[in-house]
């Protein structure tokens, strides 16, 4: 992680007043902002307005890599010492269904986490964090150097921030 | 949602509130909890004394009496993961309907959950006549240059159960980081070390709420099939085999509504003190009992119909195996076993018919006990007494457990609880993110007017 | 080898032979923990190739049948015992107890050295050469009064004995073998004028009705009887004798019996007369001229009172005495089934009913010089009276435990007492040796050189199969040297070296008598290969003797009062109790009641629950002269009011496997002998219920088969009109005929799906088929398959819990026997039945059960993980699971404590803690002739060239062994017979096994 930048913090106690915030600072041309909320609030997401995660993608990849890999294993598995059993084929596909599912579902669950960690990480932002964000307050921080923080500040208070203060 | 609005209209708690009373859970820990603690671990020592007596002199000291050549280490295999079904089910399912009298309690159904598989899996390795190989049914390359046989449902089983238990652990630790990323500023010693590695940097920023919610709605996507999966795998360990008695088309769901079923029990069975020592009764309220009894009652009567239609099969069938089989079940030498199944599945759960027996706790917690001792029989009669009786009459037989596997029964409820008790007094019982969930943030325009 | 906790015996083993540890390592198997005691062959012996094994003629000694041996021989040491095929007694076939020989040869508890009674009672060591100076010291000069017992010996020791104890100026020989035939002999006497027992020709009967004998267990010579018993019942191209049997208790003789018939304990005489009665008055049959001799003894026996003293209907004993004289008939008496008091009369009567019927010289004969018989009980019953009166200077014992095997009361022991020295040359310190000053320990019989003349014209040899295990003497050799330390009279009579010498002096003379010129060598080395030398007996004419002695006719035996009928027979297993120290025999189940390691009374069903007893209760049972604890055992096969307890338990020594097992049933029978100078083996008896209860360690579940068509059955007369072949509901349901298709599409496809690599075909399926109309249910074949697959015995505890490991069980269910339909027994052999869709084998998670390319349902037991699914997938439970470490020395459950681990078979892993076992077709003798076959030259195994262990000693023939895939073979033929059929057919596990059902040859009713 690279060095914490300075910028603007600011913590509000109202969902709609945080909303409103993030939306007028998207108006006044910043994007590199982050918002902090204990939980996952409908509002801020849309205010805030990213495209779905492609975290999808992972769970679809994974699912079918471990259902391909199921039927692989399997049939490779019996074929490289192939052994009569209770006079079924030797490769017999049906009970196989089995091992591919539970292959699916695992590689599809352990991809998911996966492609969690990966995009948490890329899509990572340093800046000051205040652990209330945590527990009841909603933040946004705003990067930016010192010189040209009063503007900020001021939409920030505007839209209704409990407080605002600059972090070096 | 009935009872969301109903809690609205009480003491709705404030987010701080919440934030507050969990991380109280976590307090320093009382005598009692030490006490209880000892209790568990001594058992569970018991149980490893059992085992090691076991494979010093063989499987010959379980009472193992062929034809019975499965006893009580595999009924008490099926019983655990059974139990950890309820915990997905309401985890996932739940989520996936919406049903928001979830968030309180899938917390402790999760653990709950991930410690019974981890119970579960040690039973096939108790099991087995030479649990020093038990590894052999993993698919590794090895000196034997011999793979393992992929048409044998215990190779299913080995799947099914070890992706049972990486998912849902995984599922349960998806939950937990946001909630300890809240406990890091309350928390204080090795704890906070314990919090700040764990919570793995959240912040709970716009980017990771995105990819969260995502990955956990996948997640459960996946754990659903997978729940009604694992229990299925599990009966056709029996239903694949052509002993009468176990070769049913209807053993997959029918165990499946078993499982989930005694889950819920054991859910109950927990929750009740638990919501007691901890004072979540805020949190964890009537409502929520009396919805896990709806779905006790729903799932008991499944599979009360499940018992039903078997001795019908059986009858109809005309198949003088299958009846003699459930004959014997019914008034053979295991009598007794059928008719407590009966009696604790079948009968007892007809009082949740009545709203003040769901509604009341005790009462409820001793129909919970009840039901878990019901499906630990179901699972015995129809391993043991299936195989008592099968085509050969001249090798019928009768088996009767030993101190040995008594023992070794008792230390896996030690182990269960044991890991229980560690979670519950270092890790929120109850979600303090989803808790707050439910209950949307405070509004500018409301706090004006 | 396994640690043989007693180190001498391996060094001096090893040295002697100079056998490797290689060996003793692969009785152990492959548990590899100590194989850095493997020692490599130092200077191999020349007749030694390690791993190929060596086969020694000889004969088996286990009971007085005699029959002809082949003892295996691996690395210098004996590990299995098969019938000699020459061998006209048994003709290649041994019973349970021949197999179990080798258990007598191994046994840990023989007695290792000459033994010498200390002041305070108890054994110690003492030096041979002091022990025979103690003797001569004894015998000294002039006529001590000697006594020499031995048990039934016909050959070259038998005049040792003789002639030894005519040296030292005494005749007091006696020959106790408790089960003689004294009742046979006196009947022979009284009304044929003959002193001899004759000889049934069963084979050449085709109606054979037998009061009260076992011929097919201990009786005479049973594996000879069970072959020619298969001869004349088993089912030859449509046609089979029928057999009916005389008995109050259904025996396993009885139980391949087509008819059962229970008169009243003690008036089975009244029937035999009754019979002749009717064979005369309607003149049935071809009686001879003078049979006339007996109308007027027989006016009295008319059938109305007969059928009113034995309980039977007067139509049964006319149709009986029809069907007699219908077809070369045989009647037999003089088991100990029927031997009460007036068991004379009853061998009497059935002469007569022979003679009436013209059996005489047909199917009874008399060989024209009979063996010496043996001594009657009542010659004991003097010897034990002129003891305890002190005339008795010396006492010595040979091959026989009279303390045992004579009634407590008569107190031979206590007599034995004021003997002033007493030799026992016994092997085990049995009852009779642990009464005696000096034990002179006999070498086993499979360690001496002798000789043994089972009937006339037999004269079959001994030979060392291997170096002595212990510091034994061979008793002729003793003898010998007892004599010429002696000296004067006694060592002149004998100018040998050794008994070897006297031996051979003997068959010189024999070869005189025989008339063979060849020279000595030769005809000594042609006998030593072929077992003996085999002469046809010459058959002496008999006549009614001018002076009919028939006056004890109407003798009979009746309960006293308010008692119970009790019948003390000797036990399949345990004979007179010689075998009760084999943990084979011990834990093979008794065929007819499933019950291993103890004693029981058989009560009936509704006797029992007249005394309101359940199986396992034990009760008390009281005669005149003693009394048992004994749990109960129900049994259809015993008539109400009857109880039956099987002889051979209840030591009081005789090692670890025999001591405090069970009770003696003889301390309940009458000192004093019978009428014929014999044990009387019937008693009045009254029971108590002590309310004691005990789980008898049987191995038998349900003993119904609940009609699922496990072991089936068709009557003769069903089979002449091919109404027979109606599928059992259960075997192949019917299906519509457009299913029927589909099914056999699909298993086509199955089948072509599984012809891949190694599995394209061309290989042997090996396949079995068991006749179930010849099998008799004797269990040798389970004796067998423990000896040649080093099964594990258990003991009762884990028979209790159904853990007994033998690989093959004979399935005993009956049939009727409840609300007065008659009782049937069937007996069904159950082994592997290595299906070709074999339900244990997919389940395996470790493919520890497979299928290999030759049809075989391989268990590999190194690869088991031991989940035990396989044995749930069984349908017919014939997997077993090793659930204790039976394989290693220092495990308290160790199946053979040294030396018993001698006899394991080389060629067999011996199998570790938690895995499964089973059958396996005897894939080591499989294999053994490939790989002959492959070094002759040849492309395939010739049919009948494998033969397994159980198939090699079934006495009646009922296995057959081979190739399913050559048609030509005689188990495909087997197999296409209208009478085969699979068990379970329903399950479609197409299994190798192939059943004959059993035929049943029913009175024309």
């Amino acid at each position: 992680m690279s060095a914490q930048p300075s910028g603007i913090l600011a913590s509000f106690r109202f969902v709609d007043a945080a909303a409103d915030a993030v939306r007028r600072l998207k108006d006044e041309g910043y994007r590199d902002f982050t918002v902090y909320t204990p939980v996952p609030n409908v509002e801020i997401a849309r205010a805030v307005g990213h495209r779905a995660s492609p975290v999808r993608l992972w769970t679809l990849i994974g699912g079918l890599t471990g259902c391909a890999s199921g039927f692989a294993l399997t049939l490779w598995m019996s074929y490289d010492w192939p052994i009569i059993v209770g006079g079924k084929p030797i490769g017999s596909v049906i009970p196989y269904v089995v091992i591919a599912f539970e292959l699916t579902i695992l590689f599809g669950a352990s991809a998911t986490i996966l492609g969690l960690l990966y995009h948490s990480w890329k899509t990572r932002q340093a800046g000051a964090y205040d652990n209330r964000f945590a527990d009841d307050h909603i933040g946004i921080f705003v990067p930016c150097p010192p010189e040209r923080r009063e503007p900020v500040q001021a939409l920030l208070q505007d839209a209704g921030a409990e407080e605002v203060q600059f972090a070096a | 949602m009935a009872t969301i609005v109903r809690q609205d209209q009480i003491t709705r708690p404030t987010y701080h509130e919440i934030t507050r009373d969990i991380a109280a859970t976590l307090g320093s820990p009382s005598r009692t909890y030490y006490v209880l603690l000892g209790i568990v671990v001594a058992v569970f020592a018991v149980g490893v004394g059992a085992l090691l007596y076991q494979v010093r002199f063989g499987l010959g000291v379980a009472g193992y009496t062929p034809p019975v050549m499965w006893g009580v280490y595999i009924t008490t295999f099926v019983f655990w993961v059974g139990i950890a079904h309820s915990g997905t089910l309401i985890s996932a399912i739940l989520y996936l309907f919406r049903s928001a009298w979830r968030t309180a309690v899938y917390r402790t159904a999760e653990a709950m959950t991930v410690f019974a598989v981890m119970t579960a899996g040690l039973f096939p390795v108790i099991h087995v006549g030479r649990l020093w190989y038990a590894y052999w049914l993993f698919p590794y390359p090895n000196q034997r240059q011999l793979w393992v046989n992929f048409k044998s449902p215990l190779l299913w089983d080995v799947f099914a159960v070890s992706t049972y238990f990486t998912v849902s652990t995984l599922f349960l630790i998806v939950g937990l980081v946001p909630d300890i990323a809240a406990l890091r500023s309350t928390a204080t010693g090795w704890r906070k070390k314990l919090y700040e590695i764990t919570s793995l940097g959240w912040r709970g920023t716009d980017q990771q709420w995105r990819h969260y919610t995502r990955a956990y709605l996948y997640l459960a996507a996946l754990a659903t099939p997978l729940v009604l999966s694992v229990h299925s795998v599990v009966s056709w360990d029996f239903a694949m085999s052509i002993v009468p008695g176990w070769h049913a088309t209807i053993f997959a769901p029918y165990f499946v509504a078993g499982a989930i079923y005694s889950g819920v029990a054991m859910v109950v069975t927990l929750l009740v003190p638990l919501r007691k020592v901890f004072k979540v009764e805020r949190y964890i309220t009537v409502e929520h009992f009396e919805n896990l009894s709806k779905l006790l009652l729903l799932t008991g009567m499944i599979v009360a119909y499940a018992y039903a239609v078997e001795y019908f099969i059986a009858w109809y069938s005309g198949n003088p195996f299958e009846q003699q089989s459930f004959w014997n079940r019914a008034f053979g030498d295991y009598w007794w076993a059928t008719w407590t199944m009966i009696l604790c599945n079948g009968a007892l759960p007809l009082f949740l018919f009545f709203r003040k027996v769901r509604r009341s706790i005790p009462a409820l917690f001793v129909l919970s006990l009840f039901v878990n001792l019901g499906m630990w029989f179901e699972r015995f009669v129809i391993i043991v007494v299936s195989l008592s009786h099968e085509y050969e009459p001249y090798a019928f037989g009768h088996y009767t457990p030993t101190w040995v596997e008594w023992s070794i029964l008792a230390g896996s409820f030690g182990w269960f609880f044991m890991w229980f008790l560690l979670f519950a007094k270092n890790f929120p019982t109850v979600s303090i993110t989803e808790v707050k969930e439910i209950i949307p943030l405070p509004r500018k325009e409301r706090a004006r007017t | 080898m396994a640690e043989s906790p007693n180190g001498m015996n391996r060094r001096r083993f090893l040295t002697v032979l100079g056998v490797t540890g290689g060996g003793t390592a692969a009785l152990t198997g492959c548990s590899s923990d100590e194989v850095e005691k493997l020692i490599p062959y130092l200077v191999p012996p020349d007749n030694q190739i390690p791993g190929i094994a060596t086969w020694y003629a000889s004969t088996c000694r286990e009971c007085p049948a005699g029959c002809g041996l082949h003892v295996r021989v691996r690395e210098g040491r004996a590990v299995k015992v098969e019938g000699n095929p020459n061998h006209p007694v048994n003709a290649g076939r041994l019973c349970a107890r021949g197999q179990a020989s080798l258990q007598g040869l191994y046994n840990p508890d023989r007695v290792r050295g000459p033994l010498q009674r200390t002041a305070d009672g108890s054994f110690e060591p003492i030096a041979w050469d002091d022990a025979i100076a103690r003797i001569t010291d004894t015998l000294g000069p002039g006529d001590p009064n000697i006594r020499f017992v031995t048990g039934y010996e016909s050959g070259t020791f038998d005049r040792l004995v003789d002639g030894w104890l005519a040296a030292f100026g005494s005749t007091g020989r006696l020959v106790v073998e408790p089960l003689a035939h004294e009742a046979v002999r006196h009947a022979s006497r009284a009304v044929l004028g003959i002193d001899a027992v004759p000889q049934y020709d069963l084979a050449a009967s085709r109606y054979i009705l037998s009061f009260g004998v076992d011929f097919l267990e201990t009786w005479g010579s049973p594996v000879h009887q069970a072959r020619a018993f298969a001869a004349a019942h088993g089912l030859h191209d449509g046609h089979m004798g029928r057999y009916v049997h005389v008995e109050p208790r259904m025996s396993l003789t009885g139980m391949s019996a087509d008819e059962w018939v229970a008169p009243v304990p003690g008036s089975e005489a009244q029937l035999a007369l009754a019979m002749a009665h009717v064979v005369l008055r309607d003149g049935l049959g071809t009686p001879p001229a003078d049979a006339g001799r007996f109308s007027r003894l027989l006016e009295r026996a008319d059938p109305a009172s007969a059928a009113e003293r034995t309980g039977l209907s007067v139509e049964t004993v006319e149709r009986l005495a029809r069907e007699f004289t219908t077809a070369p008939s045989v009647a037999l008496a003089g088991g100990l089934g029927a031997q009460h008091d007036a068991a004379h009369a009853t061998a009497s009567a059935v002469a007569i009913l022979n003679y009436v019927a013209g059996n005489v010289g047909r199917t009874v004969l008399f060989d024209d010089e009979s063996p010496r018989p043996a001594s009657a009980y009542e010659d004991v019953v003097r010897l034990t009276e002129a003891m305890r009166s002190g005339e008795i200077g010396a006492l010595f014992v040979h091959g026989a435990n009279p303390v045992h095997t004579t009634p407590g009361t008569l107190g031979f022991a206590d007599a034995m007492a004021s003997v002033p020295l007493k030799v026992s040359f016994a092997r085990f310190l049995d009852e009779t040796a642990a009464a005696c000053d000096l034990v002179l320990p006999d070498h086993d019989p499979l360690e001496q050189w002798n000789d043994y003349v089972p009937r006339s014209g037999t004269h079959a040899l001994q030979q060392p199969v291997m170096r002595p295990v212990f510091d034994t003497r061979q008793t002729g050799d003793v003898l010998l040297q007892v004599a010429a330390r002696a000296g004067g009279a006694a060592a002149s009579a004998f100018e040998v070296a050794d008994y070897k010498a006297y031996l051979e002096a003997a068959w010189r003379e024999l070869q005189r008598r025989l008339g063979d010129r060849r020279p000595f060598e030769q005809f000594w080395m042609d006998a030593l290969q072929a077992g003996g030398v085999y002469r046809d007996p010459a058959v002496r004419a008999v006549s009614l003797p001018a002076e009919l002695v028939t006056d004890d006719l109407a003798d009979s035996w009746t309960v006293a009062g308010e008692g119970l009928a009790l019948i003390a027979y000797p036990s399949p297993a345990l004979y007179d109790g010689r075998g009760a120290n084999r943990p084979w025999l011990q834990e093979l189940p008794d065929p007819v009641t499933k019950v291993t390691w103890s004693s029981w009374v058989e009560l009936h069903p509704e006797t029992a629950t007249e005394h309101g007893i359940a199986e396992g209760d034990v009760v008390e049972l009281h005669s005149a002269y003693g009394s048992i604890r004994v749990p109960a055992y129900l049994y259809p096969g015993v008539r109400p009011g009857t109880l039956a307890v099987p002889m051979g338990q209840g030591h009081t020594g005789f090692g670890r496997y025999a001591e405090g097992r069970g009770a003696n049933v003889l301390a309940l029978l009458s000192p004093q002998p019978t009428a014929f100078g014999a044990i009387g083996t019937y008693v009045s008896v009254t029971l108590r219920v002590t309310g004691e209860h005990v789980f008898l360690p049987k191995t038998e579940g349900k003993p119904r088969q609940m009609d699922r068509g496990i072991a089936q059955a068709v009557t003769l007369a069903e089979l002449e009109h091919g109404g027979h072949d109606d599928h059992h509901a259960l075997h192949a349901a019917p299906v519509p005929e457009h299913i029927e298709e589909i099914l056999d599409h699909w298993q086509e496809q199955q089948d072509d799906a599984t012809r891949y690599g190694n599995y394209e075909g061309e290989h042997p399926r090996w396949a079995m088929a068991i006749d179930l109309s010849r099998c008799t249910g004797c269990s040798a074949c389970v004796a067998a398959c423990y000896a040649e697959n080093n099964i594990p015995t258990v003991g009762a505890e884990q028979v209790r819990r159904g853990r007994e490991m033998s690989w093959m069980r004979i399935e005993r269910y009956f049939e009727g026997g409840e609300h007065g339909e008659p009782l049937e027994t069937r007996v069904l052999p159950m082994l592997c039945q290595h299906c070709s869709s074999a339900p244990c084998e997919p389940v395996c998670p470790v493919f520890a059960a497979y299928h290999t390319p030759d049809g075989l349902n391989g268990q590999i037991y190194n690869r088991c993980v031991g989940t035990r699914y396989c044995s749930n997938n069984c349908p017919y439970k014939v997997r077993y699971f090793n659930y204790f470490d039976y394989q290693h020395p220092a495990d308290p459950s160790f199946a053979w404590p040294d030396p018993l681990h001698w006899l394991l078979n080389p060629d067999v892993t011996v199998r570790a803690k938690g895995v499964m076992e089973k059958c396996t077709f005897c894939v080591q003798r499989i294999r053994e002739a490939q790989h002959t076959a492959t070094l002759e030259g040849r492309e395939r195994v010739a049919d009948g060239e494998i033969r397994t262990a159980c198939q090699q000693t079934c006495p009646s023939e009922a296995i057959v062994f081979g190739d399913l895939n050559d048609p030509g073979s005689r188990v495909s033929r087997a197999a296409a017979d209208g009478r085969g059929y699979h068990v379970l057919e329903g399950l479609n596990t197409r299994p190798a096994v192939t059943y004959l059902k059993k035929v049943r040859n029913l009175a024309e009713a």
